[in-house]
């Protein structure tokens, strides 16, 4: 067998550690916990603030909050990506099986976004409730952006969150660096720049997640925003690349 | 098969590998003997590419692991030393995730998976989380992902590390049979198990290659080779000729009473049975009673001591400047 190496897709490897990630998330209690957490969180924001007789049908609520857990939740998913396999040892059969650096990496991420998937997925039960118990029905435009304001927020922190994780065997620590950076990332971009020089201010405030978060949600669908999520989270996919390599050298 | 010229990899200010080089062909057996922090680990890790060595190469295969890494971890198959599995996944479950890693098809992957099973003698537990069986089952489940893609050549860290004597034995035999059609480098400390295992041995302490051989070489090399012990009483006759029988006698000392123990160094081309039998003949005929001759090798363990505390000891430059 190892002679011929059969050859299936090139990023077979990629998708096989992707699947496992994936797997093993409802495989062990966190995995499940974190789910129950999120649903009943968010059930509970849509439930009290939401369904209010006589208000609008709108899901800003909902998606404040569900953007806010998400901080919270996505460092709690991506913590074990590589801590875990770091401090167990378990990196050493991956990195020592035929599969590169970046497919590692996107592997593992691409499973932490799946089952971010998984997480979001019972909330759509959300909508369609608010579509059967309100009249007028909730304008669609919103709801759609809101969901994409949630997988790109989702995408950027289970990205931080792997750069944390690909650096250090503590799953802790990985937890509070991802969270400090997003949160810090976040202060500095939108608090910051009242205190600076307009100019130097207005291009502080040009990095800000929050505002384009805004538009989101207000139904605007702006690809420069879509752009600027999936390039934050290369950018931080790229450091867990080079955390990666760098474990080589020693 | 696999050829390693002159690693070289630092952590920091440590020096753990000054220049290794061994080569091993196909089918060969070799094993990595060394003290704790001697560098076995960090050579293996070279070896298969989980470290890139600072200086040097290594090829597997054919391959460069350095400009060909994807093609050359292809043929390779590593039991890391503490068989990190996931205890979430079943045997069959962990393996059929190996064998997607090494891009085995579909329709070969059962029959692989259930292979290394059977191989490593898991396939009664093959349904059972691996974090619920015992630490002899996981090293075996460790070994069976190692093998699931038949690899040319097979890495094990200290196999045997942390099992219990029955678990031990099992593992030994295990590897034994693994031995016998495959190209593997093992590394243990536990020296008559490696013995009979490996082809040649390449001992390293240092960071740097002190001998390399197969058991009896090493023993001559660094331990005199065999020894022929004779534990007599003289009558009349005398044995005091330096050569006797194809033996060079290099100790002559009293025993209890008359007894003497002497020993003696073979020095001709004969069998090591028949200059026994030769100096048994020449011991009777001297009127010499003889109460035991035997066979002497000096222990694997006492080479590798020898060895490796001359490695340790330091150098006179080294002691001048301490002092």
């Amino acid at each position: 067998m190892s002679d011929a190496p059969a050859m299936t897709m090139p990023f077979a490897p990629a998708l096989a550690i992707a699947t496992r990630e994936l797997r093993s998330f409802f495989r062990l209690p966190v995995g499940w916990v974190v789910l129950a957490l999120y649903a009943a969180l968010t059930g509970a924001v849509f439930a009290l603030d939401t369904l209010r007789p006589g208000e609008p049908a709108t899901m800003r609520a909902f998606f404040a909050t569900a953007g806010i857990l998400l901080m919270a939740v996505g460092p709690a998913v991506s913590m074990r990506l590589f801590s875990e396999e770091i401090r167990t040892g378990g990196i050493e059969p991956l990195a020592t099986a035929p599969v590169g650096d970046l497919a590692l990496v996107l592997g593992k991420y691409l499973g932490s976004v799946l089952f971010l998937g998984a997480i979001l997925l019972p909330t759509l039960a959300f909508p369609i409730a608010l579509a059967i118990l309100s009249d007028p029905k909730p304008d669609p435009g919103p709801i759609v952006a809101g969901y994409l304001a949630l997988a790109l927020l989702g995408c950027l922190v289970l990205a931080v969150g792997t750069a944390a994780s690909a650096l250090t065997s503590s799953q802790t620590l990985a937890f509070l660096a991802t969270l400090l950076v997003l949160l810090g990332f976040t202060l500095a971009t939108s608090r910051l720049p009242a205190q600076l020089d307009p100019r130097l201010g207005e291009l502080f405030a040009g990095w800000s997640p929050t505002a384009r978060l805004r538009d989101f949600a207000r139904g605007v669908i702006d690809p420069a925003h879509a752009v600027y999520f999936l390039a934050l989270s290369g950018v931080a996919l790229s450091v867990a690349w080079g955390a990666v390599r760098g474990r080589r050298t020693g | 098969m696999l050829n390693v010229r002159d690693i070289r990899h630092s952590f920091g200010p440590v020096h753990a590998l000054r220049g290794v080089t061994f080569a091993q062909t196909r089918g060969e057996v070799v094993a990595l003997l060394g003290p704790n922090g001697a560098g076995k680990t960090t050579t293996i890790r070279c070896v298969t590419g989980y470290l890139t060595p600072h200086h040097g190469s290594v090829t597997l295969a054919g391959h460069d692991l350095r400009k060909d890494p994807i093609a050359a971890r292809q043929h390779l198959g590593y039991l890391p030393e503490s068989a990190p599995l996931y205890p979430e996944l079943t045997p069959t479950q962990y393996l059929d995730f190996r064998a997607r890693l090494y891009r085995i098809p579909r329709r070969q992957r059962r029959l692989a998976i259930q292979k290394a099973l059977d191989r490593c003698r898991v396939a009664d537990v093959a349904t059972r989380r691996i974090g619920h069986l015992s630490k002899g089952y996981r090293q075996r489940v460790g070994l069976a992902a190692a093998l699931v893609h038949e690899p040319a050549v097979l890495v094990l860290d200290e196999p045997s590390n942390g099992l219990d004597p029955g678990q031990i034995r099992e593992m030994r035999s295990l590897v034994r049979e693994l031995a016998a059609d495959r190209t593997m480098l093992v590394s243990s400390h536990i020296l008559p198990e490696i013995e009979q295992l490996a082809d040649r041995m390449v001992v390293i302490a240092g960071g740097r290659v002190l001998a390399v051989g197969s058991g009896e070489e090493l023993r001559r090399a660094h331990a005199g080779g065999t020894r022929l012990v004779a534990e007599a009483a003289p009558s009349s006759g005398a044995l005091d000729a330096p050569t006797i029988a194809g033996a060079r006698l290099i100790e002559n000392a009293p025993l209890e009473g008359n007894w003497r123990r002497l020993v003696f160094e073979p020095v001709s081309s004969l069998e090591e049975t028949d200059i026994l039998s030769a100096l048994a003949a020449v011991f009777l005929l001297s009127g010499w009673r003889l109460r035991e001759l035997r066979r002497d090798k000096p222990s694997l363990e006492a080479v590798f001591m020898r060895l490796t505390e001359s490695a340790a000891e330091p150098s006179p430059k080294t002691k001048e400047a301490a002092a």
